[in-house]
C-alpha cells in the first residue's frame, strides 16, 4: 500500500520537458523486490522514466507522424495505470504507473505491487493504487493552487516545499495524508487537555466567534438539438461548500439541504470524509437508473464535525424537468455565407435575473468573418478579435417576454483561415452558453439557514448562499449532424 | 566546495550512475558524512546532503558494513544536532531507516540498528508531550513513521510489543494518535498473520500475544528474502492477503473466546473516523487483513462504518469498501448492497465532479468486481448484474478524452458482446449498432483533420471493436470498406492501417478481416484513377502493395498491373526522376512477388516490370537491383527463388526472421534486417578471473641503455631512486595492469551457440578512473575446446577498484552477428598492485635503497607538514608469527622487498600510474604492525579495508587450521 517512487514532470507543448522533482522510497523498493521476485525491474534513473512516459502518453517525437512504439494500436490505455517498457539487460514491464496530468504539470507515481507478481493481478485488488492516486490528486491540487493553471514562480516556490510537505505527508513512501493548504504552521498545535482526541485531519482549532459559512452551487449541463430525432438533454450537479469557524476539538454541526414539495430526489450523494453518520435513504436515488417517484426527497441530514480549512460537505445530481433556457439555433448555407437564425427562451420557473448571461456562437473550418449583418432583439453582439467568434451579450435581464432572438448573416471572406475542428465541419456548430444567476437552484434544494445545527455553547452567525452556474451548456445546430453525447439518448 | 552542494546533489539525484562516473561512491559518502558533521553548514544543506542517502541508500552503501558505519555517523550527527533543528533532525531519522534497513543492517541484527531502534522507541514514547512539549510533534510522527515503516519491512519486529503499542496509541490525544494507529495495526495484524502460521496456536496465544510487551523479534526480512526460496507464505508477510481468488486465507482457529481482540478491533474502529482519508483506508486495511484471519471475530463490526464508506467522495475509502466485500462477500455485504454498489460505481464512472484517473478506477473496479457469487472468475469479465440498461451511462461518446472513451469502450463492448450472444441472428442489437455508429463517427473526425491523438485513438477503437465483434460481419466488413475509403483520402495513414491489418491478423487468426482489408485496400489503391495519382500517396501505396504482396491469400495480377502502369506509362516521370527511395520502394514489393506462392502466374507481367526498370530507372542501384531480380526471376527455380531471397520461417514475413547473409540481395529494408545484429536474450559468455600474475608483463624487458647496472652501482645514496624515478620519463612506463581471464560459456546451454567466432569483446568504463579499454579480438570459442585466456589491459588514471560493463559481438556458426552482454567485471583493489619495477639486474639491495629512499620521502614530507598527497598511518592486529608468515607468503610474496626476517619485511606495491604503498611489517609478541607510507593519501581508506579483509581471512583460516 505504498509507493516506489514519485515524479512531477513540467511539460509544455513545443518548450520543455523535465522532470521537476523525483522522490524514491528504497525500503519500498525493497519490498517491492521480494515480493516480484524474478520479475523484479529496477526504477530507472529520471531520464530514462520521462522518455518511456512520455512515449506512452504519446507526447513524444511530436513530429513524427507514426511510430510504431508509441502509436501500436495494440497498447489500449485503458486504465489509470501505465505500463513502462524498460530496455536493457534489467528490463521488463513497470507497472503500475499512476499518472495524473492538469495543464503543463504531470504527476506519476510507481505503485508497490503487494501481491504475487504472476499472472498479474488486476488493478482493482491492488490497495496502493487508490492510495497513489489520492496522494497524486492531493498534490495536483496543491501544487496548481486555486486557479486551474500554475503560475510559474507560485509552482517553483511549491516545488520546493516537496520535500517537508513529503516529511509530513508520505516520509516513506505510505502515504498518510494529502498536503493541506496552510497546514504546515498548524503542526505544533498543543494537546488538547481534555480527554477528547483531536482529528488528525484537523489542522487548527478555531478561536473566537462561531461562524458558519454554507454555499450552495448548481451547475446545469445541455445539449439542445432542436430535432425530433434527438432529445434533449440537460442535468444538474450540485456542491455544497462549507466554511465552519467553531470553537472545539470535534464540534458538531449538522447541515440539512432540503427540496420543494414535488422536486425530484437528489441522486449520486457523495459526501466529505467529516460526515459522521449518514441515513440509507440518502444514498438510495442514483442517477443511472429510472427514478422512483416513491423516492426518499429529503431532508437530508449531514451531521459531520467540520475540518479547519473550507471544503465540499458534500454533491448531488439530478434531473429537473425543464432547462433553464431552451434554445434553438439554425444556419443556412448560402454561398459563402451564413444565414443564422437564433432564438433562446427562458423559462418562466426561473428567476430573471442574472449575473451575466452570454451566447457564444463559434465558427471552425472557415475563413475569418468578414462582414456581418445580423440583428439582436436584446442585449449586445460582439465580434471577438480573432474574428471566428460572435458573442452575444445578453446582459442582467431577458426583455419581459423572456425570449430574445438574433437574426442576420455572416460571410467568411477573412484573409486569414480561422481554427479548425474536426468535430464542427460544414453545418454541424453549436453555441455555448455561459451564465450565473445568483440565489438560485434549479432542483429547488436549498439549505435553510434555520436547519443549521451547531451544538456549541456560543449561538453561531450562520450564512448561506446559492447560485447556479452554466456548464457545457450547447444548443446544436439543426440543420446539420450533432453528435450524440450520451447514452441516455438511446433510450 | 560547500557552495556546490544543492548543484552536486541535484545531479546525484537526477542521475547517480553519471554522477559516479566522475566520483566513487565511497568518497562522496564520506564527503557527505564529512559536510554532515560541519557545524558551519547550514540545516537546509543538510538536509539536502541526506536526500542521496534517503533515495539511494544501496548504491552509497552497499554493504552491511558500510552501512553500519554510516549509521553511526548518522546517529552521532543526530545526537549532536541542535533540539530546534527539527527538519534535519526527522530527515535524519529517515535517512537512518533507508540506510539501515536497505544494506541489510536490521535484518542482520547490528548493534546500530538495535540503538536506533531503542532511540526511536524511547521517542515516541513520550506521548501527549510530557517531556518534550508539543514543538517536537514532527519529531514523534517520524519516529513512529519509521518504527512503522521497520515493522512493514520485517514484520513481526515489533509483534511482541503490542500491549505497549496499544497503551500508546491510547494515551495520545494530539493528531499524532494517527501515527500510533497506524503503527498499532499493522504490527497486530503481523503478529496475528504469525500465529496463524504456529502449529497449534489459539485464543490462548492470541491473548497472550496482545498482551505482550516484550523485546523485539529479529526475524528475516524482506531485504534478506530470497527471491527464489520464498514460499507462498513468506510474500503473504508483505501483502495484504491477496484477497480472493489467489488461494485461502490462513486462520486462527480461537474458538469464540477472545474478547479482547474485538475490543481491540472496536476501538480502533470507532477512531478511525478520526483519521485522514489514506491513513484510515490503511487502517481498515489492516482491520480486514486481522478479521479474516480471525474467523471469531463476525466483519459485522464493520457494519456501523458502512454507510459512511459508502456515501464518501474519497477514492481510496471506496476502494477498501470494496476489498473488504471482496474478503467478506455476503456475511457483509447483502445482495442489495452489492447492487447498490455496483449502480454506485458505475454512476461514480460518469461523475461530472470526478477526476479522469478515479473515473478509469471505478471502470476498472467494475470489470474487476468482487461479487458474492461469482460464476467466472476470468481476467476481465463482467459482473451478471451489470445490465445493458446500466451499463448505458457508460456508452462511449465523441465528448470523451482517449482513454476513456477507449476504457468505455472496452466494456460496453464486453456488456453488448453478452447481450448478442442472446440475439439469435449473432447480429448484436441496438447497442452494438451504436457503438459502431460511434466508430463512424470518430471515423469522421479522422477524416477531418483530427490531431494525430484522435487517429491513434481512432485506430485503437477499431482495434478493441474488431476484436470483439469482427464476426459481425455487416459492421466488420463495412468498417474496411470504410477504412479503405479513408485510406484514399489521407493516405498519410498508412502505417496505421498496416499496423492494425498486423494486430488483427495476430489476434484474430482465423477471421481473416486482416486479408480482406488488405484485399480491399489493394483494391482501392489499383482502382483510383491513376490522373490523380501524386508522388506522396504512390509512396504510402507502395507500402499497402508490399503489406498486400505478403499475403499469399491474396492475388497479385491487380498490384502488378498498377506498378506496370505507374512505372511504364509515357506520362510518367518517375523512371526519369530516378528517385532512389520510390524505386526501392517499388523493388520493396518486387521482391515480395518474387516470393508469392502464385508467382508462376505473375512470370511475365513482374519481368516486364524488372526489365523496365533495368533498362530505363534513372539510378544505376536501383537498375542493378532490378537487373539481379530479373535474372533471379528468369533463372532459377520458385523454391530456389526462395531459398536465395529469404530463409522464410512459418511465420509472416514482417516478424522478426532469421536470415541468411544472402539478403543482402534483398532491398533496403531487408537488407538491415539481414545485417542486424542480434540480441542475446542471456549473457552467454563469461570471464574467469586467472590468479596467476605474468612476470614478464609487468617487468620492462629491456635494460635501460643510458643506465647500465654497473653505473648505477657507483652512485651512492640517492642513486637508487633516482635511477627509478628516471623510468618514469618514459610514458608509456609501467603505465598500465594486465588481468588474465577465461572467456567461456555461462551455464546457459544452447547447442545453437556452441561454436562461436571472431569474438570481438568490448568493455565499457563505469568511472573516470581509467583510460577508456580497447576490444579485444578471439579468434573462437568452442565449447568442446580449452578455454581461451584473454588479456585485458588497464591504464589507470587513478588506482582505484572499478567495474567494467563487458560486451561481446560474435559469429554463430550460421553466419550471423549477435551481441550478447556479459556479466559486469569487477575490478578489485589489489588486482591493481604492482610490485617495485626496476631494470633488469638491480639487486636487492638497491631495490631496498629504493624503498628507503621513498619512505624517507613520505615521512619528510609528512613531518614538514607539507600539504602534498603524502600520508603515513599503521595497522596493527593480532596474528601469531606463523600467521604472520602465511600473511606475507600468500599476499605479499610478489611486492616484497626484503625478505621476511624475524617477522619483519617491507613491501611495496606500486599503483600505476604514479602511486607507491610502502608497508614495512614488524611483528612484536602475538601482534603484527603494518607501518603504511604511501604518496596518495587518497589511497588509505583502501589500503585499511584491504589490510583488514586479509587479516581476517588469515584469522579464519587460522581458526579452521585450529579446529582441524
Amino acid at each position: 500500500m505504498s509507493v516506489r517512487a514519485l515524479w512531477i514532470i513540467s511539460y509544455e507543448r513545443g518548450e520543455s520537458v523535465a522532470v521537476r522533482f523525483s522522490r524514491r522510497y528504497p525500503t519500498v523498493e525493497q519490498r517491492a523486490k521480494c515480493m516480484a521476485g524474478s520479475l523484479y525491474v529496477s526504477v530507472p534513473e529520471d531520464g530514462t522514466v520521462l522518455q518511456l512516459l512520455l512515449t506512452e502518453l504519446g507526447l513524444s517525437d511530436s513530429d513524427k507522424p507514426y511510430m510504431a512504439l508509441r502509436d501500436d494500436c495494440l497498447h489500449q490505455q485503458r486504465s489509470p495505470a501505465l505500463e513502462l517498457h524498460v530496455e536493457g539487460p534489467s528490463g521488463g514491464v513497470l507497472w503500475p504507473l499512476l499518472v495524473i496530468s492538469q495543464g503543463p504539470l504531470i504527476l506519476a507515481c510507481l505503485a508497490v505491487v503487494d501481491a504475487p507478481a504472476d499472472p498479474r493481478p488486476p488493478l482493482a485488488s491492488l490497495f496502493s493504487v487508490s492510495q497513489g492516486l489520492t496522494l497524486l490528486a492531493g498534490l495536483q491540487a496543491f501544487l496548481c493552487g486555486s486557479g486551474s493553471k500554475p503560475d510559474r514562480e507560485g509552482l517553483t516556490s511549491r516545488l520546493a516545499m516537496m520535500p517537508s510537505i513529503l516529511l509530513q505527508i508520505c516520509p516513506l513512501g505510505t502515504p498518510l495524508d494529502i498536503p493541506q493548504p496552510g497546514a504546515s504552521s498548524a503542526s505544533a498545535m498543543p494537546t488538547p487537555a481534555g480527554t477528547q482526541k483531536q482529528p488528525a485531519w484537523k489542522t487548527g482549532v478555531h478561536r473566537g466567534r462561531a461562524v458558519v459559512n454554507v454555499a450552495l452551487t448548481e451547475m446545469v449541463r445541455s445539449m439542445q438539438y432542436g430535432n425530433r430525432n434527438r432529445q434533449d438533454l440537460w442535468d444538474v450537479y450540485g456542491t455544497v461548500t462549507c466554511k465552519c469557524e467553531v470553537e472545539g476539538v470535534l464540534p458538531n454541526v449538522t447541515v440539512t439541504l432540503t427540496l420543494p414539495p414535488n422536486g425530484s430526489p437528489l441522486m449520486d450523494v457523495l459526501v466529505h470524509p467529516c460526515v459522521s453518520s449518514l441515513d440509507a435513504s440518502v444514498l438510495t436515488a442514483m442517477s443511472v437508473e429510472d427514478c422512483d417517484s416513491s423516492a426518499f426527497s429529503g431532508p437530508y441530514k449531514f451531521p459531520f464535525s467540520p475540518p479547519f480549512e473550507p471544503f465540499r460537505l458534500c454533491s448531488y445530481t439530478s434531473q429537473v424537468p425543464v432547462p433553464p433556457i431552451l434554445g434553438t439555433y439554425q444556419l443556412k448555407d448560402d454561398d459563402n455565407q451564413l444565414c443564422i437564425t437564433v432564438s433562446l427562451k427562458l423559462h418562466e420557473s426561473v428567476r430573471n435575473s442574472f449575473e451575466y448571461c452570454e451566447a457564444h456562437l463559434p465558427f471552425f473550418n472557415r475563413d475569418q468573418m468578414g462582414s456581418v449583418d445580423v440583428k439582436v432583439s436584446s442585449g449586445q453582439l460582439e465580434v471577438s478579435k480573432e474574428k471566428n467568434l460572435l458573442v452575444w451579450v445578453l446582459g442582467q435581464k431577458f426583455p419581459k417576454s423572456r425570449e430574445v432572438s438574433l437574426e442576420g448573416s455572416v460571410s467568411f471572406s477573412g484573409e486569414l483561415p480561422g481554427p479548425t475542428d474536426p468535430l464542427c465541419t460544414d453545418l454541424t456548430a453549436y453555441i455555448k452558453l455561459y451564465f450565473r444567476v445568483p440565489d438560485l437552484t434549479l432542483s429547488g434544494c436549498c439549505v435553510d439557514q434555520h436547519s443549521v445545527q451547531v451544538y456549541s455553547s456560543a449561538k453561531p452567525r450562520i450564512v448561506t448562499s446559492r447560485e447556479l452556474l452554466s456548464s457545457e451548456y450547447f444548443i446544436w445546430n439543426s440543420t446539420g449532424t450533432a453528435p450524440v453525447s450520451s447514452g441516455h439518448m438511446m433510450l | 566546495m560547500s557552495a556546490n552542494w544543492p548543484e552536486r546533489i541535484s545531479a546525484f539525484l537526477s542521475s547517480p550512475s553519471q554522477f559516479l562516473y566522475s566520483t566513487t561512491s565511497d568518497i562522496f559518502l564520506a564527503e557527505v558524512l564529512h559536510e554532515l558533521r560541519d557545524d558551519r553548514a547550514s540545516d537546509h544543506i543538510k538536509v539536502l546532503l541526506l536526500s542521496p542517502l534517503l533515495e539511494h541508500p544501496t548504491l552509497l552503501c552497499p554493504s552491511v558494513f558500510v552501512g553500519e558505519e554510516t549509521a553511526l555517523e548518522l546517529m552521532s550527527v543526530f545526537a549532536q544536532c541542535s533540539p530546534k533543528s527539527l527538519p534535519l533532525r526527522c530527515h535524519l531519522l529517515l535517512a537512518l531507516t533507508s540506510v539501515l534497513l536497505c544494506s541489510c543492517c536490521v535484518s542482520s541484527h547490528t548493534s546500530a540498528s538495535q540503538d536506533f531502534l531503542d532511540l526511536l522507541l524511547q521517542m515516541a514514547q513520550d506521548t501527549n508531550d510530557a517531556q518534550a512539549g508539543a514543538a517536537l510533534h514532527p519529531l514523534r510522527t517520524t519516529a513512529c513513521d519509521c518504527l512503522r515503516e521497520l515493522e512493514a519491512c520485517l514484520p513481526g519486529l515489533l509483534s511482541q510489543r503490542l500491549e505497549l503499542l496499544s497503551s500508546l496509541r491510547q494515551q495520545e490525544n494530539s493528531r499524532l494518535h494517527q501515527a500510533y494507529t497506524g503503527l498499532h495495526a499493522l504490527a497486530l495484524r503481523n503478529a496475528v498473520y504469525l500465529l496463524t502460521q504456529q502449529k497449534g496456536a489459539g485464543a490462548g496465544d492470541l491473548k497472550t500475544a496482545l498482551g505482550s510487551n516484550e523485546g523485539f523479534v529479529w526475524g528475516e526480512g524482506a531485504d534478506s528474502a530470497h527471491p527464489n526460496s520464498e514460499s507462498h507464505s513468506d510474500l503473504a508477510l508483505f501483502s495484504p492477503l491477496t484477497l480472493g481468488t489467489m488461494g485461502k486465507v490462513p486462520s486462527l482457529q480461537t474458538g469464540l473466546d477472545c474478547k479482547e481482540l474485538r475490543s481491540l478491533l472496536s476501538s480502533l474502529l470507532e477512531e478511525s473516523y478520526l483519521l485522514t482519508s489514506l491513513s484510515q483506508a490503511a487502517l481498515l486495511r489492516r482491520l480486514v487483513e486481522v478479521l479474516a484471519m480471525v474467523p471469531a471475530v463476525s466483519p459485522t463490526i464493520f457494519r456501523a462504518q458502512l454507510l459512511r464508506l459508502l456515501g464518501t467522495c474519497k477514492v481510496c475509502l471506496l476502494h477498501t469498501t470494496l476489498l473488504m466485500k471482496a474478503a467478506f462477500t455476503d456475511s457483509l455485504f447483502s445482495a442489495e448492497d452489492e447492487a447498490f454498489l455496483l449502480k454506485r460505481l458505475v454512476g461514480l464512472s460518469q461523475h461530472p465532479l470526478l477526476s479522469t484517473p478515479e473515473k478509469l478506477f471505478y471502470m476498472d473496479c467494475i470489470l474487476h468486481f468482487p461479487e458474492n457469487r461469482p460464476i467466472s472468475s476470468g481476467d476481465e469479465s463482467l459482473p451478471v448484474l451489470l445490465t445493458p440498461r446500466l451499463a448505458t451511462a457508460l456508452v462511449p461518446t465523441v465528448f470523451n478524452d482517449s482513454v476513456s472513451m477507449l476504457a468505455r469502450l472496452n466494456l460496453l463492448s464486453l456488456v453488448y458482446l453478452e447481450e448478442g450472444e442472446e440475439d439469435r441472428e449473432g447480429q448484436g442489437g441496438r447497442g452494438l449498432a451504436y457503438l459502431y455508429d460511434h466508430l463512424s463517427s470518430l471515423l469522421r473526425i479522422v477524416e477531418n483533420q483530427a490531431s494525430r491523438e484522435m487517429v491513434v485513438t481512432f485506430f485503437r477503437a477499431s482495434f478493441l471493436f474488431l476484436l470483439h465483434f469482427c464476426h459481425v460481419e455487416r459492421y466488420s466488413e463495412d468498417l474496411s470498406q470504410r477504412l479503405c475509403d479513408l485510406y484514399l483520402r489521407r493516405t498519410r495513414l498508412a502505417p496505421h492501417l498496416i499496423n492494425l491489418a498486423d494486430r488483427t491478423q495476430d489476434r484474430l487468426e482465423e477471421s481473416g478481416w486482416a486479408v480482406a482489408l488488405l484485399r480491399a485496400l489493394q483494391r482501392t489503391i489499383t482502382e483510383a484513377p491513376l490522373s490523380q495519382l501524386t508522388l506522396q500517396d504512390l509512396r504510402w501505396h507502395l507500402r499497402i502493395l508490399a503489406r498486400v504482396a505478403e499475403e499469399g491469400e491474396v492475388l497479385q495480377r491487380a498490384t502488378l498491373n498498377f506498378l506496370l502502369c505507374v512505372i511504364t506509362s509515357s506520362s510518367s516521370a518517375l523512371c526519369v526522376s530516378g528517385d532512389w527511395r520510390l524505386g526501392n520502394s517499388v523493388l520493396g514489393v518486387c521482391r515480395r512477388l518474387l516470393l508469392h506462392p502464385s508467382l508462376d502466374s505473375l512470370l511475365t507481367p513482374l519481368a516486364d516490370l524488372l526489365q523496365h526498370l533495368t533498362c530505363h530507372y534513372g539510378e544505376t542501384d536501383i537498375q542493378d537491383h532490378a537487373r539481379l531480380y530479373y535474372t533471379l526471376l528468369t533463372t532459377l527455380s520458385q523454391e530456389k527463388l526462395a531459398g536465395v531471397l529469404a530463409q522464410r520461417g512459418t511465420e509472416r514475413g514482417r516478424q522478426a526472421k532469421v536470415r541468411s547473409l544472402s539478403a543482402i540481395m534483398g532491398e533496403n529494408e531487408e537488407l538491415t534486417s539481414g545485417l542486424t545484429v542480434h540480441q542475446t536474450e542471456r549473457p552467454l559468455l563469461r570471464l574467469v578471473k586467472l590468479d596467476k600474475h605474468e612476470p614478464d608483463e609487468c617487468r620492462p624487458e629491456h635494460k635501460p641503455d643510458s643506465e647500465p647496472a654497473c653505473e648505477t652501482e657507483s652512485s651512492p645514496g640517492q642513486g637508487g631512486i633516482e635511477d627509478y624515478r628516471a623510468q618514469f620519463q618514459s610514458s608509456s612506463f609501467a603505465s598500465e595492469i594486465t588481468l588474465q581471464y577465461h572467456l567461456t560459456h555461462t551455464g546457459v546451454h544452447d547447442p545453437h551457440f556452441d561454436k562461436l567466432f571472431s569474438i570481438r569483446l568490448h568493455f565499457d568504463l563505469t568511472d573516470g578512473h581509467y583510460e577508456e579499454v580497447s576490444d579485444i579480438s578471439v579468434p573462437c570459442l568452442f565449447r568442446t575446446r580449452k578455454p581461451p585466456t584473454v588479456r585485458l589491459r588497464l591504464k589507470p588514471k587513478q588506482p582505484y577498484h572499478t567495474t567494467l560493463r563487458a560486451s561481446a559481438i560474435f559469429t554463430t556458426e550460421d553466419g550471423l552477428s549477435w551481441h550478447s552482454p556479459l556479466a559486469d567485471l569487477h575490478v578489485a583493489f589489489p588486482e591493481v598492485f604492482l610490485p617495485l619495477l626496476t631494470p633488469l639486474g638491480w639487486a636487492r639491495e638497491k631495490k631496498q635503497r629504493v624503498f628507503e629512499g621513498i619512505w624517507g620521502e613520505i615521512c619528510s614530507g609528512q613531518s614538514e607538514g607539507d600539504l602534498t598527497n603524502t600520508a603515513t598511518s599503521l595497522f596493527c592486529d593480532q596474528l601469531e608469527d606463523s600467521a604472520v608468515g602465511e600473511l606475507v607468503r600468500k599476499y605479499f610474496q610478489r611486492y616484497l622487498v626484503s625478505d621476511l626476517d624475524k617477522g619483519r619485511c617491507k613491501v611495496l606495491f606500486f599503483l600505476p600510474p604514479q602511486s607507491h604503498v610502502l608497508l614495512k611489517v614488524i611483528t612484536e609478541e602475538d601482534a603484527v604492525q603494518v607501518h603504511i607510507a604511501t604518496d596518495n593519501w587518497k589511497l588509505l581508506p583502501y589500503i585499511n579495508s584491504y589490510l583488514e579483509d586479509i587479516t581476517k581471512e588469515i584469522h579464519s583460516t587460522q581458526q579452521v587450521n585450529g579446529d582441524v
